[in-house]
């Protein structure tokens, strides 16, 4: 047995002793510090992101990834198409974004693969991106700008992609989108501010049943389509039981694009549905569906409200714009929609 | 048992060093971002010669903020899993013993989750809470395992089985209703993942596995006598106990060490100590540092998969264990059975 003891305190003097070789090494630390691309160089800008996080960039951005197919909306949406050097598996809007290199998961992304794109600057969401993934990078030495991607307002977003496009140089073309989104959302203001609040149930998945709470972006987005989620939840994406859906009776249902792909849920399938079928809303017809694409915190987040709000107030937009009068709700109930059957009540 | 010299230890450890080494060199050069041998070598050259600054900035971000901690990391973990499943194997004197299968694995999952809800920012607090969940599973598994005074093999697996899955739902539950985004990344790291290394230079982890396969070492004599039955060990003078208890310990801080960096991954400490016996025999003081040795091999080249397979996307490593390691128990089990 002895020489396993005396094996054993080999081993365990070389290990300490290689703990300490790796301590040493772990001096050179500072030197290497001046090396890096973080010291200051003139012209560099320290901004603070939407998460209090410092971030130090280049002044002039040319190499953008972003994480989250939102970014990858707004940084198209600014013209800057083509400092876009990579962004994620998901980005399937523009279909154009599909062909930029691909860094991996929102979740998940691949780090060699980011520093191999040599990005300035490096676009996350607290929506879907991790906080782990954040760090990594900026222990990496690459600027990340985290922007607030759920717990918002319809507003809240539209400030998020001005300050965005601030950092990468694209002030006034940022100026002009929001405005124009601005006006969009006024001008649906003032046709349904006179409106009756629409109480609906938003799906965001179907099996199992979640719905949205009420500080995200989609439940401020409802209010701006002239509606109301029927579920009051402090969570963002609470599950919610079909049992209470029957209870509180939902006027409309709208459903987001499912994950992944953007299957609509069709009305035929959800008639075929036990206890689905026997609500008011499927058997008024009353099934809006966005697509997935649509409900982003991104500039295509004004379509899927004006989508919603005509499909949901379509007596707000039949007649000439010169008829506001509210109470004309009976009889304007029977134009058709696109989407809704006229509600038989 | 097999007359077993020093020199055959030496040398076995020396070969499966020399690939634990190879396939730490193949971790190197294969990823998402191309780099070949011969940068590597510059790269690695220059620092250990004092002059980092030659080395471009990519080179240096690639190989030693991403490539190596990861790699160092697997080997953390896939020795600590695999001489912690070697330590339960010999502790229950059960083949089957593997600190995912019985649950040691969620225990210290759910001890990490609740100390990042209580303390996020304390240092090695996550370790320590790691620990006490792995410790603690163990324990209750032993105890609702054990029928008549012996441990029996079906009674313990079905413990271990109610064990994960009453955990799963603690962790469920707390991870719906816990606020805060630092749990989103929670559902990727429980399926054991080393994407996301510690922040901290955590040279003392690796301090931490050193001692705790060091003490199980310590008992590999004893716990050879034990396995071949409690009252001869006990007549030949082996404080049977006091070997128990150091291995309790040791295994169950290994187990907790591992998950609080990576999170759950299974079936390291099955496969390893299973495949290091057929190939090596079941003498402790050799299956001991080869399975540590074993273990490390087995989670680079399977992390080394995870991000390669389908880069740039990047799948968790505990699923790559899961894929070889579920029907290679299967296999044991049955063998077992016939």
């Amino acid at each position: 047995m002895d020489p396993f003891r005396n094996a054993l305190k080999i081993g365990l003097t070389a290990a300490l002793l290689s703990f300490g070789v790796l301590r040493a090494s772990a001096d050179v630390e500072p030197a290497r510090q001046n090396r890096l691309p973080l010291a200051v160089v003139p012209g560099d800008q320290i901004v603070t992101d939407d998460v209090g996080r410092e971030v130090k960039m280049p002044a002039e951005v040319n190499r953008i990834v972003t994480l989250a197919p939102n970014l990858t909306e707004i940084v198209y949406a600014l013209g800057l198409a083509d400092k876009l050097v990579g962004d994620t598996n998901e980005c399937n809007n523009p279909p154009a974004a599909k062909s930029k290199p691909h860094v991996g998961e929102p979740q998940n992304p691949s780090l060699e693969a980011i520093v191999a794109l040599h990005p300035d600057l490096v676009l996350a969401t607290t929506a879907i991106n991790r906080v782990e993934t954040a760090d990594a990078l900026k222990r990496l030495g690459i600027a990340v700008y985290t922007s607030n991607g759920e717990g918002q307002t319809v507003l809240g977003i539209l400030d998020s992609i001005q300050r965005m496009a601030d950092l990468m140089a694209a002030k006034a073309k940022g100026a002009d989108l929001v405005a124009q989104m601005r006006r969009r959302l006024d001008e649906l203001h003032a046709r349904l501010e006179d409106r009756p609040m629409i109480h609906v149930l938003f799906v965001v998945w179907l099996d199992p049943l979640t719905t949205i709470g009420q500080s995200t972006f989609i439940a401020d987005a409802l209010r701006w389509a002239g509606a109301e989620s029927i579920v009051l939840s402090k969570q963002n994406w609470p599950q919610v039981s079909l049992e209470q859906v029957v209870r509180l009776q939902p006027e409309y249902l709208v459903f987001a694009g499912t994950h992944g792909e953007s299957r609509a849920t069709e009305l035929t399938e959800l008639r075929a549905r036990p206890v689905w079928r026997d609500l008011d809303a499927v058997r008024a017809g009353h099934v809006v569906n966005l697509s997935e694409k649509a409900i982003r915190p991104s500039p295509g987040l004004v379509d899927a409200i004006e989508q919603l709000a005509h499909d949901m107030h379509p007596e707000a937009f039949t007649v000439g714009s010169g008829d506001r009068s509210p109470r004309n709700g009976k009889q304007l109930a029977l134009e058709r929609s696109k989407e809704s059957i006229p509600c038989a009540r | 048992m097999r007359p077993l010299t020093a020199r055959r230890v030496a040398l076995v450890c020396a070969a499966l060093g020399a690939t634990l080494f190879v396939a730490v060199v193949i971790s190197l050069r294969m990823g998402a971002y191309p780099i070949s041998i011969p940068e590597i070598v510059m790269t690695l050259v220059n620092r250990f010669i004092g002059r980092p600054n030659e080395i471009p900035p990519d080179f240096w971000n690639v190989v030693y903020e991403i490539r190596l901690p990861r790699i160092a990391l697997g080997i953390l973990v896939g020795a600590s899993l695999s001489t912690a499943g070697a330590g339960f194997q010999a502790l229950l004197r059960n083949p089957l013993a593997d600190p995912y299968v019985l649950g040691v694995s969620s225990g210290a999952a759910l001890g990490a989750i609740i100390s990042l809800a209580i303390a996020p920012q304390t240092a090695g607090m996550i370790q320590f809470a790691a620990f006490a969940g792995a410790g603690g599973t163990i324990a209750a598994v032993y105890f609702l395992g054990r029928r008549g005074g012996h441990v029996d093999t079906a009674t313990l697996l079905l413990a271990g089985i109610v064990a994960v899955s009453f955990l799963s739902a603690v962790i469920m539950f707390l991870m719906t209703t816990l606020p805060g985004r630092e749990f989103r990344g929670m559902a990727f790291w429980l399926m054991g993942d080393l994407a996301s290394p510690p922040p901290i230079r955590s040279h003392w982890l690796y301090l931490l596995l050193v001692i705790g396969v060091g003490s199980i070492y310590t008992t590999s004599s004893d716990l050879n006598l034990i396995l071949t039955g409690e009252q001869e060990a006990r007549h030949l003078g082996v404080n049977v106990n006091r070997v128990k208890i150091v291995v309790y310990v040791a295994a169950s801080l290994l187990t907790g060490l591992a998950v609080s960096v990576s999170g759950a991954i299974g079936y390291v400490g099955l496969l390893v100590p299973h495949l290091m016996r057929m190939m090596f025999g079941s003498d402790y003081r050799l299956l001991i540092p080869t399975s540590a040795l074993g273990g490390a091999i087995l989670i680079v080249l399977a992390d080394l998969l995870a991000r390669t397979v389908v880069a740039p996307t990047e799948l968790p490593v505990g699923a790559m264990t899961a894929l070889v390691g579920a029907p290679v128990f299967i296999y044991l089990m049955r063998r077992r059975v016939r």
